[in-house]
């Protein structure tokens, strides 16, 4: 239970880091602290209390196995999400340092050029 | 049987030779990318017969059955969907074939067109959560690329907005789908509903809210349409077609429709919240686009105001409003392509996209002037253009449902529309401009338009007996069914 | 100017990458049954060419593994990935498991499992290099507020 209330502190630090700050590069971290507690929530979604590693080592008894192994299809699911944050954290970092070209500046304000 | 897995395939397999041998030739990779997206359109047309012979195909990935493996399904619903998503996309390819000559590195358009393309057919198909996410991924992050290809300032900027909001939508749909894989240990849909009588029904609510607000942002229905007319109006113009007229569409609205009528059917007052946001946008929309300078502007804002109209008969329900929602559907998908390609034709040939920069276009360029004035009438509700029927069962559903006064605001939204069209076509078309040559665009980029147009003058024609029979089993199959059909054979 | 970091530092990691190298590769050959798979695998081959950039700086790991070879190399896996999944239909259904599972705990006991982790591991290996290499070459200019993109440690003044 306090895992989720640490899980949704990292949220919404992740939240706070994408509103209040004015920095690009600052609003991309926090992206990625919101990825990494998503992330985070759907492993410990799968945990069982006193349970051991989804392995499977030669010589164990299965349904002793499949009681108390950790339940493996969040961990899968997480490797995906975990790509799919990746890539979106670098396409923006790239587009940031075309911004930096074009605009001068890192700073979110400043970057206003489209009205209406 | 096994058709329903080549639209993914053969987009996917079209990226990734695009990428190996063609990208640094421009006229191959253009030709490639139109011939893979004319080998899925008939691909999509052949499995009609097995759809339509028995009621829906189901087809199970690696033959793992249900509980344990991936499973995708086509029925009426996503056929129509894939037929009109799967035609719509070979145009607006042929279209680019000589528009984006004219950008470096055209080359790399095409991978991540076929990469949009493929996510968005697999959205279509999946019966999965976590497949439908995935695919909303890839096809999302494409368009990202996409909206900021040109590299002129306001580019980048439109596009840093829409990731950033693009993201949050995508990680509200991830954290419902983390919280139905904690309540009931599966991601099927038809075993989530099995087992959806388990749940509290305030913990049901709070997933279903989560799905509503990120297919909303995804849609751009009312409070969530910030990013909408940057966006789509500072992308080159075949992103634009394919994000206004498929893009929003498909994510969002047919995402809608799947969770109110087949998955959540235990809370019926979700309907209302759909209404209500789809009448908000329907009026917010049209206000904003009265008053904007730029073409594509008024276009994007037109938009939000014509996908408000599909949300609202989505939520008035019964057979009227789910009939309405298709047709407009279908027929703003045609039009809005049809007048951003249109916009890009125009571009090509001046370079700017501001109004008082443009006069006079009907003696020099008459054929997109033709085609361009289609679009116009069209959207706004003319007879006999194709949105006119749309719109005219969209009030015929208020009327019957006793809505009389939403009746009275989707007529007037109309006046409204057609009031800012001929705006534009009075001071782009009509108005006298200066130099008398001929300077209509190649043959390349006239034909898609003109095919779009023939398709939205003929628009009357799906309300024939012999068509119609096929809207109305997508129609019962937004009545009628509901996924834990499949988990009971 | 120096390229690259200090010689302790190129020592050393002239002697680890080796084994960086096959414990990333020994994570993605195991992949079914051990944990990791394709994408952890590659992360870990593309960390192992990242340390080698960090330490002897961008002209030599880029004359080893040039940008036009990694290209390729990352759209073969792609296809490579694409095709096992296809190969599936000479079983008759889509992504069908038609490989020959020997023994229990052996490396071909996942079917076609291991050729699905070493197109993923190919892929997800070349183009974040790719990508990090890339990054790394954007040198802005800040009296004229410009990007150039060098290759070469002597272009930049």
């Amino acid at each position: 239970m306090i895992v989720y209330i640490f899980i949704a502190f990292m949220f919404f630090i992740g939240i706070y880091g994408m509103m209040a700050k004015k920095n690009i590069i600052k609003m991309i971290i926090g992206m990625n602290i919101i990825g990494y507690a998503v992330n985070l929530f759907f492993i410990v979604l799968g945990y069982k209390s006193g349970g051991i590693q989804p392995i499977l080592v030669p010589g164990m008894d299965i349904k002793e196995f499949v009681e108390r192994a950790v339940n493996p299809l969040p961990q899968a699911l997480v490797l995906t999400s975990i790509v799919i944050d990746l890539s979106i954290i670098c396409f923006l970092a790239a587009l940031s340092i075309r911004i930096y070209e074009k605009y001068g500046t890192f700073d979110l304000e400043k970057i206003r050029r489209l009205k209406g | 049987m096994n058709l329903i897995v080549f639209p993914v395939i053969l987009y996917l397999l079209s990226a990734f030779l695009i990428a190996l041998i063609w990208k640094e030739d421009e006229k191959l990779s253009g030709i490639a990318c139109l011939s893979f997206s004319i080998l899925v359109f008939i691909s999509v047309i052949l499995l009609g017969k097995y759809v339509f012979l028995n009621e829906r195909i189901i087809y199970f990935v690696g033959n793992w059955q249900i509980p344990i493996g991936i499973t995708l399904m086509v029925d009426a619903l996503s056929y129509i969907f894939l037929v009109v998503v799967n035609f719509v996309l070979p145009v607006i390819c042929w279209f680019s074939n000589s528009y984006m000559r004219k950008y470096t590195k055209p080359g790399y358009f095409y991978i991540l067109f076929s990469l949009i393309s493929a996510g968005l057919n697999g959205i279509l198909i999946s019966m999965d959560f976590f497949n439908i996410y995935v695919f909303l991924e890839i096809s999302s992050i494409a368009s990202y690329i996409l909206v900021a290809f040109g590299l002129r300032t306001e580019e980048l900027e439109a596009s840093l907005k829409y990731t950033m909001i693009g993201f949050i939508g995508s990680t509200l749909i991830l954290i419902g789908i983390g919280l139905i894989l904690g309540k009931t240990g599966t991601l099927n849909i038809s075993d989530f509903m099995s087992a959806i009588l388990n749940i509290n029904k305030i913990q049901l609510l709070f997933i279903l809210g989560l799905f509503i607000s990120g297919f909303a942002l995804k849609t751009a229905l009312f409070p969530f349409h910030f990013w909408l007319p940057d966006a789509h109006s500072l992308a080159p113009s075949p992103v634009s077609a394919i994000l206004s007229g498929l893009f929003i569409k498909v994510t969002g609205f047919y995402m809608l429709v799947r969770i109110i009528t087949n998955i959540f059917i235990i809370f019926p007052e979700s309907k209302i919240i759909i209404m209500a946001l789809g009448l908000i946008s329907m009026i917010f929309g049209s206000l904003m686009a009265i008053d904007q300078i730029d073409i594509k502007r008024t276009y994007a804002y037109s938009s939000i105001s014509q996908i408000g109209y599909c949300a609202l008969a989505l939520g008035i329900g019964g057979y009227y409003g789910y009939l309405g929602a298709i047709l407009h559907f279908i027929y703003h998908s045609f039009s809005k392509s049809l007048l951003f390609l249109n916009s890009g034709a125009i571009e090509y040939r001046y370079k700017t996209t501001k109004i008082e920069e443009l006069k006079g276009l009907s003696d020099k360029m008459p054929y997109t002037t033709a085609t361009g004035s289609i679009g116009m009438l069209s959207i706004s509700g003319i007879p006999p253009f194709g949105c006119f029927w749309s719109k005219i069962i969209i009030i015929i559903a208020a009327i019957k449902s006793f809505y009389y006064g939403i009746a009275f605001i989707c007529v007037i939204v109309s006046v409204i529309t057609l009031g800012y069209f001929l705006k534009l076509k009075r001071n782009i078309f009509d108005s006298k401009g200066e130099g008398e040559k001929f300077e209509e665009v190649n043959f390349n980029l006239l034909m898609p338009m003109v095919i779009l147009s023939i398709l939205i003058f003929f628009g009357g024609l799906i309300l024939l007996p012999e068509v119609k029979i096929y809207l109305d089993k997508a129609v019962g199959v937004m009545q009628n069914f509901s996924y834990i059909q499949i988990g009971e054979r | 100017m120096n390229k690259g970091m200090s010689e302790i530092v190129k020592t050393i990691s002239k002697i680890v990458v080796p084994f960086i190298i096959i414990f990333g590769i020994s994570v993605i050959f195991y992949g079914h049954l051990t944990p990791g798979g394709g994408f952890p695998g590659g992360v870990i081959i593309s960390a192992s060419f990242v340390l080698l950039l960090l330490a002897y700086g961008r002209e030599k790991v880029l004359s080893k593994l040039s940008l036009y070879k990694s290209d390729i190399l990352h759209d073969i896996g792609a296809i490579m990935f694409l095709s096992v999944s296809l190969i599936g239909f000479a079983g008759g259904v889509f992504f069908l498991n038609i490989f020959n599972k020997g023994k229990l705990f052996s490396l071909w006991s996942g079917g076609n499992l291991l050729f699905s982790n070493i197109a993923i591991g190919l892929k997800v290996g070349t183009s974040l290099f790719l990508g990090i290499t890339l990054l790394s070459m954007a040198r802005i200019i800040h009296k004229e507020n410009k990007i150039e993109f060098y290759e070469k440690e002597e272009d930049i003044k």
